[in-house]
């Protein structure tokens, strides 16, 4: 087992020995159950997840950075980052292990809501369907994996795990407001760069059912550039 | 094992290590001593690779930590001051973590996990969460996590820090059983502990080497002066002052207390030399010869402590002289 999995797996413990990552699931699941209860459970309407999609994804928004924000924070607090940057572990597998474990907590955050796919396929004369479903969560997961590597640089900038919260939080609001706003209101040079970088319109196509691997190749390289940055945060440090 | 050549380390402004060189081998415990701000913590992680060193090279295992550190690290064991662990793992799933960080398998891990739960005597806890432990309990974790993949070096930075008599001295038996297969670097504000825990003592001040030797060593070089402890009868003792200043390497003698009946004086001694009459044996004859039997006879060696601070006056001396 490589030292980037073997981190990745106590990361991801981690969350389940202690109180905060309960709590951000509970959260997470609590405010979904209630947009999929409101919003998708209606009588009469088409089976369609869509709407739940929508409001998850801005729910992401503060529950990724509460995911990420004491990855290495608490470690530098703490003073734990000693005994692992001491460890043969590189830089590159620490920061690697410590993203990985957080996906996987966003994977299985993202889990259970599978329910509501369920019980909406009980209720519904025609079951939703498989195309747009999958979609759809695609449309949540590969967002929060760049949020998830934004918030992995946040936490590597500060041994203050609510500054790394709320930068991550700032610096992904400024994103998605950029995102979504942007094209409309930038100088016209600007639009067609706007229009490939714009997060809003490639989650717009997830929403439609539309897989294009262009979209998830995107959000894998931009995850890279911040988890890049954390390692040269990491190195920094160590540097002095 | 250990080899540290001409350390430098600047941070901004501040040069706080100026060319610090040592080295130690396998079997050794060393005592790193120096006030707050010597640059002991600093000495620790470079060679510990947190950081670099400004300047100046360091080899763990012939292997230089600067150049080629992933390979160094797996000769080097650490326990930072305070000992920081993962409080929601148990003792057992970290030090299980640990062995798997430095690569071993699955059965090469239980076996060293093993042997760290023996080394800190931890196996009542061994399934126990590390934040339900003591103070005692979480040194002994760090210290079987630093010994666990049976490191060359290992570095332990103020182990029995916020530890209680009887920690201390578990501690300092575990740390002599472990430098039968280590070299062991210590670091430590308790001198009296670095007296009965080390081979040899290494004193930083202001980011420069101030001494290296054995204990007895520095004694001999940094505190010339020992002393003994002579009780006598009240009615003796202008005698006895007499007699023990006549002696041959007594520096001087006087009268300390009074009690119960005796009179406690303290004599200054050289210290032994190669060839003459040893000054306590002189001491001894010489309150003989004039018929005193004394009720205590008891030689007074100059501490680790003692030598510490006359090695420190010193360098502030010369530092102030540097200055001016």
């Amino acid at each position: 087992m490589s030292t980037t999995t073997i981190i990745a797996r106590r990361e991801l413990s981690s969350y389940f020995r202690l109180p905060v990552g309960w709590f951000t699931i509970a959260l997470f699941l609590f405010l979904c159950g209630c947009v999929f209860a409101l919003a998708v459970l209606e009588p009469g309407r088409v089976a369609s997840l869509r709407a739940f999609f929508g409001a998850a994804g801005w729910l992401l928004l503060p529950v990724v950075p509460a995911i990420s924000m004491r990855l290495f924070s608490e470690e530098m607090r703490s003073g734990t980052i000693e005994p692992l940057i001491t460890s043969p572990a590189r830089e590159s597998s620490i920061v690697l292990g410590k993203y990985l474990g957080a996906v996987m907590m966003l994977g299985l955050m993202l889990l259970p809501t599978l329910l509501y796919a369920w019980v909406l396929a009980k209720v519904s004369a025609r079951p939703p369907e498989f195309g747009p479903l999958a979609a759809g969560y695609l449309s949540l997961f590969l967002p929060g994996v760049f949020y998830l590597a934004v918030g992995t640089l946040c936490s590597a900038l500060t041994n203050n795990q609510t500054l790394a919260f709320l930068g991550s939080l700032f610096i992904l609001l400024a994103i998605m407001l950029a995102s979504a706003l942007g094209p409309g209101i930038a100088p016209a040079w600007m639009q067609p760069a706007l229009r490939w970088i714009s997060f809003d319109a490639r989650i717009q196509d997830f929403a439609k059912g539309v897989i294009d691997l262009r979209h998830v190749i995107f959000f894998f390289a931009a995850s890279v550039l911040p988890l890049v940055l954390a390692g040269v945060a990491l190195r920094a440090r160590r540097l002095g | 094992m250990l080899l540290l050549r001409d350390l430098h380390k600047w941070y901004g402004d501040f040069h706080a290590l100026r060319g610090v060189s040592f080295s130690a081998s396998r079997g050794q415990v060393v005592g790193l001593l120096g006030p707050n701000g010597a640059g002991k913590t600093t000495s620790i992680r470079i060679i510990t690779g947190v950081f670099p060193p400004t300047s100046g090279t360091v080899e763990v295992a012939n292997t230089p930590v600067l150049t080629r550190p992933e390979e160094a690290r797996r000769h080097i064991g650490y326990l930072p001051e305070s000992a920081p662990l993962y409080p929601e793992m148990s003792v057992e799933g970290y030090l299980h973590y640990r062995a798997r960080l430095f690569g071993f398998a699955r059965g090469e891990a239980r076996a060293l996990i093993g042997r760290a739960l023996e080394i800190g005597s931890l196996d009542a806890v061994r399934r126990k969460r590390i934040s339900t432990l003591s103070k005692g309990f979480r040194q002994r974790v760090g210290l079987a996590a630093a010994a666990l993949h049976r490191p060359g070096l290992l570095v332990l930075d103020e182990p029995a820090n916020g530890l209680d008599p009887t920690q201390i001295k578990q501690m300092r038996e575990t740390i002599r059983a472990l430098a039968s297969e280590s070299c062991v670097l210590l670091s430590s504000h308790i001198l009296g502990e670095v007296e009965l825990t080390c081979d040899r003592v290494v004193i930083i001040a202001s980011g420069t080497l101030l001494a290296d030797g054995t204990p007895a060593e520095l004694r001999a070089r940094h505190a010339p002066e020992s002393a003994v402890w002579v009780e006598v009868a009240e009615h003796e003792a202008t005698a006895a002052l007499i007699a023990i200043r006549s002696a041959s390497g007594i520096l001087g003698a006087e009268s300390v207390k009074a009690e119960n009946g005796f009179r406690l004086l303290r004599a200054r001694t050289r210290p032994p030399a190669a060839t003459g009459e040893d000054p306590l044996t002189a001491a001894a004859r010489s309150l003989h010869d004039v018929g005193i039997v004394p009720r205590t006879f008891a030689p007074d060696a100059p501490s680790l402590e003692r030598v510490f601070h006359s090695l420190l006056e010193a360098s502030a001396v010369r530092t102030k002289d540097a200055a001016a």
